[in-house]
């Protein structure tokens, strides 16, 4: 069963009483362990994507299935749940809480999941994207690459099937952007997650196994390596 | 104009963008402002425009010649007989009681054959004076008459009516023979012939108050000294209607506390008002970084938040206004109630929002604004452009600076406590005050360090106790330590004056309590019927007095006789007791220590008299010092003998031995008296005895519970107003934190919008909210507790003593205070949810991805 599928999704948005046509007639299905790049100019719908494929909106038509559950079937509880346990977020400006440690920071997620002693699966996630040591700093402390590992060590931290980063590389320079790329391709590929990144670097594109052009909220071309 | 545009698209447009927390602020401040407002125009009508009852049908007399326990008739045959110009208008004045309606209203008897006549010559003239003297006329002939009077138009009667008026204990029937029109339409009165007078009051000889006109050379100094001169020793010449001023100086300490506490509720709006500024700033920086560059200079940026700010404290004010004026309705009911009780008979005048009063509201709603927001101004102003840019930089200001705040604080209260030690300046507590401010100063200082360690400590235990929820919200506090400081500072400055207030309040009361326990003694208390008041004395028949002793079961009465008098240009109250009935007391009551025996033995054998507290106080004297009392014609020098606690008036009250003031004043009639019942004898059988024997007086009898409790009542009653000022301040800060709690939602959304990505449930936001209003609280209370314990140590033994001088023994009212405290609590958690919805309606997309 793909962990992801949009079946004929599309997606309006009112605009100052304008109904505006951000996505239109998606079929798109991804499996675990599949590394997917949506690439195209800004405004041609890959955030609105991500945010379909991440329960956090709903198409206005059409079927957006995770792990074969129908997100429109669930009620606001029943998204929470799914997002919990199946979906990790990484976005482009990090989105750390300046308040909380790298520790504090990463184990929020199993926190606010209820889960209780999450300091070794934070350690362990901290240990993947190469950042053992830094638990007790605070973001301020760290720098862009850094705090963008830790949002990727957050965002792995209930082992979710679908990994989903909007434009992960946005605020880094080239060298670190590739370095975060890399790593999310290899945890990718070690951890069996699905990660769909929004993204316009060619490096991004190079490193995906699937490739999802979009224009004006259409596929114009899927590439498959 | 191009100015007020930029003005008006940068600062004032953006708040409409935030309604809810605009009005909020705006009406933080109009509360503010309509109590102080409501205050001060309650005081004018109460206090401020008191004129004493007296003065109701006085004229345009110069001169009045007053005596303790009366002027001898025979002063009028004397200044007749002087060799001058002068008018002579003798004056009876007491109280009587509409028997039909409860009214009371001035009694006053006045030569009506010289003066009717007098007024009916210049009828047209005195009326457009705004003087009303009865219009006799055509009923001269019912002068002679005892049961003869003249009422005013307001009261509804007409002429041949006929009128039941209890004076003293007795109820007599009396035919309206006259109406004349109210002075000003607001004064009435029940006027008779002074002969009429006397005899309704049994006051033959005698007459409270001569009236004189006198020409206008050679000053009124000079024919003070001649008529001094002519008359008595005992008798005292002085300007007509000083005792209007006399009482309006006791009133004034009275209104001076009663006003700065109405200035709590503004100072918390303060607070708030430069927690909004500081907030404006923060939200802000990149703009002004950005308007910076583009050419504002320094002082337009100041002038923009400080002009931020005085939108707000005008838009405050004007809401004030009307506000200020409606509660000013309820401020004056409760404000003349305390006046009634504590100081003087006297009935509100009409509340009149002047001209002043309004530019008064709107100078301190702007000024206050315009105040709290320099500081965070004049710091927007000071960045450079670039700074401008840095986000965090005012926290971490506010982290390094908080452990010199906190020494700071130290000294300021070191500052305090050395002020609470300084004495008076003018009989009002100024160091008091400057104590308080220095307090509430030390605790705005120190609420940084105490906020950070309390948020440190509490976001270590509290995660794990209350949840991920709490942890954050604990962070989130000790993050925006100068807002969470700010708004603690508020709130907990409205909880310090409730607390600070509560606990002077429930000690003064808990010490009335005990006080009272020795104070009255006996088992039955009788006195006239009619409405109390604490500066006339109605008087008892003497016969029934008499009557009374002889009852079977009643093992002694005690007499009291209380007369009005003037001591040293401040009202005061002269009586006399039976020390040998005064036998029952338990516990000495006095400075001294000395068992009561002791103290009466002396006043018994001697030209010695007790004098209360508050006398000593307002008079800088104490025991063994001398006084010298007018009493009748004549002068006499008492010893103090000694000080007793006093808390049954704010007026200082002198004692004697009663055979001693009935060698001055010989009239025998008690004001009241107190029964002590025979062992073994119940009580209730005793009151009957004695109803039975008073058929026919109009007197009223109280058990001793009844008394206590009618005293509890009236106590309660005159700080009912302290606790509304109280519970203002409180909602004013608890709107405070609603204000910012919908800030901190809408600066904070991006991050709860996060918490939603990362899995949070809706309920889990709301409680993030809700826990931060929680901990505010927490922090807020706890801080205004201990800020409330310091104040109210100055407020009993500085303030209230150097005012009014009572001693208060301190007393935990702990169900009062635990009750207020839990019912702020309570309310600033409430104030989180709205903020908490606002939270939980939040667009996660729409926030997180926003720049």
């Amino acid at each position: 069963m793909p962990i992801l599928s949009l079946q004929d999704v599309s997606k309006d948005y009112l605009t100052d009483g304008q109904r505006v046509r951000a996505l239109s007639g998606i079929s798109l299905s991804f499996e675990r362990g599949e590394f997917v790049a949506l690439v195209g100019r800004s405004g041609c719908g890959k955030s609105t994507l991500l945010n379909l494929a991440g329960a956090m909106d709903f198409p206005t038509s059409g079927k957006v299935l995770l792990d074969g559950i129908a997100t429109f079937s669930l009620k606001d509880a029943g998204l929470t749940q799914l997002r919990r346990e199946r979906i990790g977020f990484v976005f482009q400006s990090f989105q750390l809480l300046h308040t909380l440690t790298v520790y504090e920071n990463v184990e929020l997620p199993l926190l606010l999941a209820g889960k209780s002693n999450p300091r070794e699966a934070a350690k362990e996630r901290l240990a993947w994207v190469e950042l053992d040591g830094y638990g007790d700093r605070y973001p301020h402390q760290l720098s862009g690459g850094q705090m963008q590992r830790v949002a990727i060590a957050r965002a792995l931290i209930h082992s979710p099937s679908l990994l989903l980063a909007d434009e992960p590389t946005g605020n880094l320079d080239t060298t670190t952007g590739n370095v975060i790329l890399e790593l999310l391709h290899r945890l990718t590929r070690e951890r069996n997650t699905a990660t769909i990144l929004a993204t316009h670097s060619p490096e991004a594109a190079a490193l995906a196994s699937i490739v999802v052009r979009l224009r004006d909220g259409k596929i114009e071309e899927i590439t498959r390596r | 104009m191009p100015r007020l545009l930029l003005f008006y698209r940068l600062l004032v447009r953006p708040l409409f963008q935030e309604p809810v927390r605009a009005a909020l602020i705006v009406l933080a401040v109009a509360l503010g402002v309509a109590v102080v407002l409501a205050i001060d125009l309650a005081g004018n009508a109460a206090t401020g425009s008191f004129r004493s009852s007296m003065e109701t049908l006085a004229g345009d007399d110069d001169l009045e010649i007053t005596a303790t326990g009366g002027v001898p008739e025979d002063v009028v045959g004397v200044l007749a007989a002087l060799p001058y110009s002068i008018r002579v208008s003798p004056r009876i004045e007491d109280f009587a009681v509409i028997a039909e309606t409860k009214k009371s209203l001035p009694l006053i008897g006045m030569d009506l054959v010289a003066e009717g006549a007098t007024y009916a010559q210049s009828e047209s003239t005195n009326t457009a004076e705004g003087s009303a003297r009865p219009a006799v006329g055509e009923s001269f002939e019912h002068l002679g008459d005892l049961d003869s009077a003249w009422v005013s138009s307001s009261l509804g009667y007409k002429t041949g009516d006929r009128l039941q008026l209890l004076i003293n204990d007795r109820e007599s029937a009396y035919t309206v023979r006259g109406i004349y029109p109210d002075s000003n339409g607001k004064e009435s009165a029940i006027v008779m012939d002074i002969a009429a007078a006397q005899h309704a009051l049994t006051r033959y000889g005698r007459v409270d108050r001569i009236l004189l006109k006198v020409p206008q050379q050679p000053g009124l100094d000079q024919w003070t000294q001649r008529l001094r001169a002519a008359l008595p020793a005992g008798v005292n010449v002085r300007p007509q209607g000083a005792g209007t001023n006399e009482n309006r100086r006791m009133l004034a300490a009275f209104r001076w506390n009663l006003r700065l506490l109405s200035y709590i509720s503004l100072v918390v709006g303060a607070f708030l008002i430069y927690n909004a500024i500081s907030v404006s700033v923060v939200r802000r920086r990149a703009e002004v970084g950005i308007v910076r560059a583009l050419g504002a200079a320094r002082f337009a940026i100041l002038t923009a938040f400080v002009g931020e700010a005085a939108c707000f404290g005008l838009a405050g004010a004007l809401m004030g206004l009307p506000l200020g004026r409606f509660m000013a309705n309820g401020a004056v009911k409760l404000m003349a109630t305390t006046v009634q009780s504590l100081y003087v008979s006297s009935r509100p005048g009409p509340i009149e929002l002047t001209a002043s009063s309004i530019f008064f509201a709107l100078a301190i709603g702007v000024g206050v604004a315009v105040l709290s927001a320099y500081s965070p101004a004049r710091e927007a102003a000071m960045v450079s452009p670039v700074e401008a840019m840095a986000r965090g930089r005012r926290e971490y200001d506010t982290r390094v600076h908080k452990a010199r705040d906190f020494w700071l604080a130290v000294v300021l209260g070191v500052a305090a406590a050395a002020a609470s030690r300084a004495p008076a300046i003018a009989g009002k507590p100024l160091f008091g005050y400057l104590a308080a401010i220095l307090l509430v100063a030390a605790s705005a200082l120190a609420i940084p360090a105490f906020a950070d360690a309390l948020m440190s400590f509490s976001s270590r235990v509290i995660g794990g106790l209350l949840g991920v929820e709490a942890m954050l919200a604990s962070r989130s506090l000790a993050a925006s330590l100068r807002r969470t400081s700010v708004l603690v500072g508020a709130l907990s400055t409205a909880i310090a004056m409730m607390t600070s207030v509560g606990i002077m309040v429930g000690s003064f009361r808990e010490t009335v309590v005990l006080w009272m326990n020795d104070r009255l003694p006996a088992d039955l208390y009788l006195r006239p019927a009619g409405n109390p008041a604490v500066d006339h004395h109605p008087t008892i028949s003497l016969d029934l007095a008499q009557r009374l002793e002889t009852l079977p079961g009643v093992e002694a009465v005690a007499r009291l006789r209380a007369y009005e008098i003037s001591y040293d240009g401040i009202p005061a109250t002269l009586a006399s007791i039976d020390p040998q009935a005064l036998r029952k007391s338990r516990r000495s009551n006095f400075f001294s220590g000395r068992p009561i025996e002791q103290v009466f033995a002396e006043l018994r054998d001697s030209n010695a008299v007790i004098v209360s507290e508050p006398f000593t106080y307002k008079h800088h004297v104490k025991t063994s010092d001398s006084i010298t009392l007018s009493l009748g014609a004549a002068q006499a020098t008492f010893r103090i003998a000694d000080v007793y606690y006093d808390y049954s008036s704010e007026r200082g009250i002198i004692i004697m031995a009663r055979a001693t003031l009935l060698r001055y004043l010989p009239d025998p009639a008690p004001s009241s008296l107190g029964v002590y019942v025979a062992p073994g004898t119940a009580v209730e059988t005793v009151r009957a005895e004695l109803e039975r024997a008073a058929a026919g007086h109009s007197i009223l009898m109280f058990s001793n519970r009844d008394l206590r409790a009618e005293a509890i009542r009236i106590f309660d009653r005159t700080f009912a107003i302290t606790y509304a000022l109280e519970a203002v301040a409180v909602v004013v800060g608890v709107m405070g934190i609603a204000g910012a709690l919908l800030a901190l939602v809408i600066d904070r959304r991006r991050e709860l919008g996060l918490l939603r990505f990362l899995g949070a449930a809706t309920g889990q936001v709301r409680k993030l909210i809700l826990v931060e209003a929680a901990l505010l609280g927490v922090l807020a209370n706890l801080a205004g507790l201990i800020q409330g314990f310091a104040l109210s140590l100055i407020l009993i033994y500085v303030i209230n003593k150097q005012s009014f001088g009572w001693t208060i023994r301190f007393h935990w009212p702990m169900q009062i205070l635990l009750g207020a405290l839990t019912v702020v609590y309570a309310a600033t958690i409430l104030a989180g949810l709205y903020p908490a919805q606002v939270a939980v309606r939040l667009n996660p997309l729409e926030v997180v991805h926003e720049e």
